[in-house]
């Protein structure tokens, strides 16, 4: 029997959850949201806090523009400090193949219309201060630039619960109950929450939900790296992508910055391995001082690992599956914390209207009806034997 | 890569006892120890709490070698003892960084270990681990404690000993336990003067007959006590103001003593090193008769984790470990028998247990009690807004507030509703919750000043057992070493040409 109802409950305290109930509860709803650790727990307060128009991807473009304009909005908005510095992102190429990706990228933006601006080393060097004499040109998108995840997570979660929204954290979901094609109930380790409409924003874990409904949601988790130097005096406020390298400079002065390869593995809904770094942070290392041969002695002091969804096309799935038709999944594929601020727009429209002005026509999950049941295996998207 | 048998990180008592007993065994050891530390790290207090206090000799690094292999007689004659029993020694290395594979990270061949010296870093496999890493001082802050010369007891030990290097000239001591006691004959030993032994305690609780010979060496001995502040001139301290308190910790007003001193000791606790036991993910609990979060491990000295033994003070320490050094010897020589016979050698068996007590000889049981009762003097003496996080400047009272970093100028409404009561409603304590949000422990020293301090302070507020306080993550690189310092500098081709771009359709498959 159920202890608690809502109207709506979203399982996953990450951002994508928060902006979701933020939303809603600003749209006047009774919302719970259901949070196994804390919040920001995982990617969402773990990732580099990239955001951009998303040009290399065109299904993503309506979601991302609206998103870069909401995160202009947000510290006002929530009434809580997100660190979103509005500078814009530059892309640098240091080798020939990167150069083609910047020929391949201004070319999308322009064909989208998104602002984008072909930049020369010197530009480059005028931009950021200590770059490598090597850069053979970039790209500056000057809608676009970045936040701190850690503090944006907890800002969505504060204003929620100043409009009234419940936040139960340290709380796990055991079970989904439908009838007639539509969730009746959430399980959790606190009681079964009822509830009229159920939002499932819970990373690598969304998977595994929607197979409690009986919906198969194509994704594979994946463990990243970043690495943080110590503050140094302000260098550069833009998003930096190079090298093989993302990242920035916090608002504290730290680089901090991620890339390389990731590992495939699994997860549950219970458990909470440790999400180890490896030695990897040196290569992450050797590439930054590549990249800012200025700063190359500037220590690191800190690394850490994030543990994120992909999708068989890296992109997300934000879609009510046909049943149960109270249901709708989103799942970000690394794209979430940037895109956050829309995701949580276009939610709360679903839930609400059962439509949304935002074109998210890219993001169904029937897109991936011809998958076989074994696609991670056939792609190699598999943990390695442990 | 290179490949060990057997890696012994520390070459201490424990260390240095573990690496012989092996080699005996026939093991090939290697023993690894980060003295003498560049002088950029030990401006930086690392490994130690050094405060600033060491002279420019430090930076002769041939000298320092040579010091810090010989200094200490006792333990010269271990190490050449070790030397003939076949022990590959690398000085001035550190360990920043340990790794094997687990349920979220399987691609490893093997367990291994990052290491540096003051120029390049290096991975190193082994077969088994023996973590003999010793104990740092227990820090907290007060009214000019970021001046240069405030320092810690194992800060001010490793400088005397060790590096032959400390430079003051007057301490005041904090802690009258015996290992503020053993300080203080320490440093009279080496010439320098000891102004005065402060403890909040109504009486020391170090030996009579130690206290009484430091009293007749002009040591003043304040019970009651507390500093109230330090004070300095050009960013070193000059003075320290010394203030009586009564039996709530709080300050009598007019009892304030002022001593001229150059250097003020924190000889208060010493908190195991359990930072690669950390990374390695080994059964950690918290034991406060022993320094708080330590590894579990059997009669062995066997962590939860295979191939990976403690020894010394990482695996927790007493006060009687001070007085006694055949109880870190003793558990460095079984964990060096247990590693060799792990590995099929053929041992004399495990020797008598030595020096071993009961809990009531070791010192404390309730080591955190008198740490808390310690914080809470010194802020009543001198206020919540003395810094509780040096590296990030960030005060107690900013931590209480759940404040956000002064450098955001942050101003909001519904920002002043919120503190750390207000989180406290949604979640149990959480240290790396407050360090998120406040960046307390977020700065070069990574939390190796600041961790006890906060959880104390978290455990205050939130009425929380300390024991149930979690413990603050620890990540790699243990040590803050340069990107070029840290970057492989034999990066293969094969790295370099495989390099993923992000998420990209065009990536091979990396495992």
């Amino acid at each position: 029997m159920p202890v608690d109802r809502a109207e709506i409950v979203i399982i996953g305290g990450g951002v994508s959850g928060l902006s979701s109930a933020y939303f809603l509860a600003k749209a006047g709803k009774d919302v719970v949201v259901v949070e196994k650790g804390m919040v920001g727990g995982e990617a969402s307060g773990r990732n580099g806090g990239m955001i951009s128009e998303r040009t290399d991807e065109p299904a993503l473009i309506p979601l991302a523009v609206e998103s870069v304009r909401l995160w202009a909005t947000l510290d006002d908005e929530l009434g809580f400090p997100t660190e979103f510095i509005h500078q814009g992102r530059i892309q640098v190429a240091v080798s020939e193949e990167e150069m083609g990706d910047i020929f391949t990228e201004r070319d999308h933006a322009q064909r989208h219309g998104i602002s984008v601006e072909q930049l020369d080393p010197s530009q480059i060097s005028e931009l950021i201060p200590g770059i490598s004499g090597r850069t053979l040109g970039g790209l500056f998108f000057a809608n676009g630039g970045h936040a701190n995840p850690q503090r944006a997570v907890q800002a969505f979660a504060w204003a929620f619960q100043d409009l009234g929204g419940r936040l139960y954290q340290n709380t796990a979901v055991t079970g989904i109950n439908v009838k007639d094609d539509k969730v009746t109930s959430v399980e959790t380790t606190v009681g079964d929450i009822a509830a009229d409409f159920v939002v499932a924003a819970a990373g690598p874990q969304t998977a595994l939900l929607a197979d409690m409904v009986g919906v198969h949601v194509p994704v594979a988790p994946a463990r990243v790296e970043i690495i943080a130097t110590a503050p140094l005096d302000p260098l550069f406020d833009i998003a930096l992508v190079g090298n093989g390298l993302y990242g920035r400079q916090a608002a504290r002065g730290n680089l901090l910055f991620g890339g390389g390869a990731h590992e495939w593995i699994d997860v549950d809904l219970t458990s909470d391995p440790a999400k180890p770094n490896t030695p990897l942070i040196r290569n992450i290392a050797r590439r930054l001082a590549e990249l800012l041969p200025a700063v190359a002695d500037v220590p690191v002091i800190r690394s850490w690992a994030g543990i994120v969804e992909q999708a068989p096309d890296y992109m997300p799935i934000i879609d009510i599956p046909d049943s149960p038709s109270n249901y709708i999944i989103v799942t970000a594929s690394a794209h979430g914390f940037g895109i956050a601020p829309a995701t949580g727009k276009v939610v709360s429209d679903l839930v609400l209207h059962g439509k949304s002005d935002i074109d998210i026509s890219g993001l169904t999950l029937n897109r991936f009806s011809d998958l076989t049941p074994d696609w991670r295996q056939n792609r190699g998207w598999i943990p390695a034997h442990h | 890569m290179e490949s060990r048998p057997l890696v012994v990180v520390g070459a201490g008592v424990s260390g240095t006892a573990a690496a012989i007993e092996a080699a005996k065994a026939g093991v090939p050891v290697t023993l690894i120890d980060e003295n003498p530390v560049p002088t950029s790290m030990a401006g930086l207090n690392v490994p130690l709490f050094f405060g600033q206090r060491f002279n420019n000799v430090l930076r002769d690094r041939a000298l320092m070698m040579e010091r810090v292999a010989a200094t200490n007689e006792a333990q010269y004659e271990a190490i050449s003892e070790a030397e003939e029993a076949g022990v590959d020694i690398q000085l001035g290395t550190c360990v920043w960084g340990a790794f094997r594979n687990s349920q979220n990270s399987r691609l490893l061949d093997g367990p291994q270990i990052g290491l540096a010296d003051h120029e390049r870093s290096w991975m190193m496999k082994y077969d088994r681990l023996i973590v003999a890493t010793g104990s740092r001082d227990l820090s907290f802050g007060f009214a000019g404690c970021d001046l240069a010369g405030a320092m810690g007891a194992n800060g001010a030990h490793s400088l005397m000993s060790r590096y032959q290097a400390l430079s003051a000239q007057r301490m005041v001591i904090l802690g009258g336990g015996l290992l503020g006691l053993k300080t203080a004959k320490m440093a009279l030993d080496n010439g320098i003067d000891v102004a005065a032994i402060v403890d909040i305690a109504p009486s020391m609780r170090g030996e009579k007959t130690l206290a009484t010979l430091l009293q007749s060496k002009a040591t003043e001995l304040y019970t009651s006590h507390t500093v109230k502040q330090a004070v300095g001139n050009n960013g070193d301290i000059q003075s320290v103001v010394l203030v009586e308190i009564d039996d709530n910790l709080e300050p009598i007003a007019g009892t304030e003593k002022v001593i001229t001193a150059d250097t003020v000791c924190l000889a208060i606790g010493l908190v195991p090193n359990i930072e690669i036991l950390s990374l390695l993910d080994c059964d950690l609990t918290f034991k406060s008769e022993l320094g708080g979060y330590v590894p579990t491990h059997d009669d062995r000295m066997r962590t939860s984790v295979y191939g990976v033994f403690v020894a010394g003070d990482a695996a927790g320490f007493h006060e009687a470990m001070v007085h006694n050094p055949d109880i870190a010897r003793n558990q460095g020589r079984i964990a060096g028998i247990a590693a060799a016979e792990s590995l099929g050698a053929t041992t004399k068996g495990f020797p008598p247990l030595k020096g071993e007590m009961s809990e009531g000889q070791r010192g404390p049981t309730q080591v955190h009690t008198i740490w808390k009762q310690w914080l809470h003097s010194l802020a009543n003496a001198a206020g919540q807004d003395t810094f509780a996080c040096q590296c990030e400047e960030i005060t107690r009272s900013e931590i209480i507030g759940l404040e956000p970093p002064r450098y955001l100028e942050w101003e909001s409404e519904q920002m002043n509703r919120r503190n750390l009561q207000t989180q406290l409603k949604d979640n149990p304590v959480n240290p790396n919750q407050v360090k998120r949000l406040t960046r307390a422990g977020t700065g070069t020293c990574q939390g190796r000043n600041c961790r006890e301090q906060v959880a104390l302070l978290l455990a205050e507020e939130s009425n929380t057992d300390i024991a149930d306080v979690p413990l603050s993550t620890y990540r790699p690189p243990l040590r803050p070493l340069p990107l070029n310092v840290i970057w492989p500098d034999d990066e293969s081709e094969d790295v370099r040409n495989e390099w993923p771009k992000w998420f990209s359709p065009n990536n091979k498959v990396l495992g």
